[in-house]
């Protein structure tokens, strides 16, 4: 057997609403191994947090299976993280209790968990803002709070949807080579959906190009750089640049044709 | 046809000068808590002024008293062993019917709220109850628990009741389904759901319920005091207007508008305490940080 630690078979999904069914997703496989970091990219509305939320199992596939480990995907589980675009923090909780909440729940008592959660704070430079609540940090420390209250609780596989998204470029960067580097340490596997191609590059094994709507994997390219990164100067690499024209022309044409469904 | 504006009208130089020095400082007088307070001192003695010196040459003082008498017999009053019953009574009573209808409201709120079915079963019946009159019922009520203050207490409770019950629903329907889902990846139970996400979402909801219903307790239980009682502000009220002591009546009145403020600023406190994670309101966009 493969390290393959989520398999996608065959899976669609069809919204309907009020009006006539919508195809979100077109039949996609996908295979992610073990410890692999794989960003999926692809025109806005491509069905790629259709595809998020299918993992996740917060919505069921319209056809197919989904398979973590030797396991079918039926319902949320707590080995399967989630990092959300809007921050979500609960409001009415500190930054500390909003980071320790997932050991809360699993009944980790309040000293080891307000440590735990101190110690992932100071990991992502927050230190000082503990007890601060959520109207009182800037939108680049709500998402760091964001992303390490899904670390915390190390779920062996991440799916993170647009994380980075709603920030301005310099945070942005900072805040990639951050997660880059805590993911070097910790080696989880990681489903990050982006609609930046030189993000999808920068952090990924693999990165994978969906198609508009209906979604369906266009094309997957390995990506060769080594690590550790400097995600900072990534756009100097010879290796980036061809990988980014090969990948911009076919997104480009992918966004081309959106215009002409309407 | 045009108005002759500020600018254009001339001004002779010294009123000229003397308003552009002026200007600036009443602006800071009028932005500051002192200035505000110098305002507010005028405008109550103004009021008061008219009512004490008005009475005899524009109105009868038969009807509407005087402050200064006002004021003696709130002295009075306040020496009054008796009164100090009557005020124990409606505060015993005005607490016990506050504590029945909001607690049976947020309880039943956050019932009806989890159990969506009965909910709607019951909606329309709900909505029916609460368009009586509740004034309408206190006869009733008072057939039903006698005349004693179990009367008074329902009626107050019947109306914090349903303040209390349609906040707590709306509060806990407006919890934001993508903080439940946060929470139910990182592996919460519905239970730990309902406890650390959808109710302390919905307490700012069940607070504002809490605040807009508590003058009705008050009102209930004086409702309840007028028509029958033998104890209470509002027996003492009624006894008064009944016999035309005015002075009386309004001393009575005074007496419950400060229970009510002073009720009023506790929850208030208990609000910001509870609600501290919430960005302060009443603020101006530059007084935050």
């Amino acid at each position: 057997m493969s390290s393959a630690i989520l398999r996608i078979e065959g899976v669609t999904k069809t919204f309907v609403g009020r009006g006539a069914p919508v195809g979100a997703l077109a039949r996609t496989d996908f295979t992610i191994e073990r410890g692999e970091f794989v960003t999926l990219v692809g025109p806005s509305g491509c069905g790629k947090s259709t595809l998020l939320n299918l993992v996740s199992g917060l919505i069921a596939p319209s056809e197919g299976v989904i398979w973590y480990e030797s396991r079918r995907v039926t319902g949320v589980n707590r080995q399967i993280g989630y990092v959300t675009q809007q921050d979500n923090l609960f409001p009415w909780r500190t930054l500390r209790d909003n980071v320790a909440f997932p050991l809360e729940l699993a009944g980790v008592p309040l000293r080891a968990r307000r440590s735990e959660a101190d110690r992932w704070i100071r990991r992502v430079g927050l230190e000082g803002f503990e007890n601060a609540y959520p109207y009182e940090l800037s939108g680049g420390m709500r998402q760091r709070a964001n992303i390490i209250r899904t670390l915390i609780y190390e779920p062996p596989i991440i799916l993170m949807d647009e994380p980075f998204g709603p920030l301005d470029a310099q945070t942005r960067i900072s805040l990639q080579a951050l997660l880059l580097s805590i993911w070097e340490s910790q080696r989880s596997t990681v489903l990050f959906v982006t609609h930046d191609l030189t993000e999808a590059i920068g952090l990924a094994d693999r990165v994978a190009l969906m198609s508009a709507r209906p979604g369906r994997m266009v094309r997957v390219d390995t990506v060769k750089i080594p690590r550790p990164r400097d995600i900072f100067f990534i756009h100097q690499n010879p290796e980036f640049r061809e990988l980014h024209d090969n990948i911009w022309k076919e997104l480009a044409a992918q966004i081309h044709d959106i215009p002409k469904q309407y | 046809m045009t108005f002759p504006s500020n600018t254009e009208r001339p001004l002779n130089g010294k009123r000229a000068r003397l308003k552009a020095r002026l200007a600036p400082r009443l602006r800071i007088f009028a932005a500051s808590s002192f200035g505000i307070n110098v305002g507010r001192v005028i405008f109550a003695s103004v009021f008061l002024g008219v009512w004490q010196f008005g009475a005899n040459r524009f109105f009868d003082p038969f009807f509407f008293g005087t402050p200064l008498a006002v004021f003696k017999q709130l002295l009075m009053e306040l020496t009054n062993v008796e009164f100090y019953h009557d005020l124990g009574v409606t505060t015993a009573e005005m607490a016990a019917g506050f504590g029945i209808g909001a607690s049976s409201g947020i309880v039943l709120g956050v019932l009806l709220a989890r159990w969506t079915y009965i909910a709607s079963v019951v909606d329309p019946f709900l909505l029916a109850l609460n368009s009586i009159p509740r004034i309408a019922l206190a006869p009733m009520l008072i057939v039903w628990f006698g005349i004693d203050m179990a009367s008074k207490v329902f009626l107050g409770a019947t109306l914090v009741f349903f303040i209390t019950f349609f906040n707590t629903i709306a509060g806990i329907r407006s919890v934001e389904p993508a903080l439940c889902d946060v929470a139910r990846v990182q592996g919460a139970t519905d239970w730990q759901i309902f406890t650390k996400v959808m109710l302390p979402s919905a307490s700012s909801w069940i607070m504002t319920g809490i605040k807009m219903s508590l003058p009705f307790a008050l009102v209930g239980v004086i409702i309840g005091e007028f028509l029958v009682s033998s104890h209470g502000l509002g027996y003492r009220l009624n006894a008064y207007s009944t016999s035309y002591n005015t002075v009386g009546a309004l001393s009575m009145i005074i007496i419950m508008m400060i229970l009510m403020m002073m009720l009023t600023a506790v929850v208030e406190r208990l609000e910001a305490r509870i609600m501290r994670w919430r960005p302060a309101r009443n603020l101006g966009p530059i007084a935050r940080p």
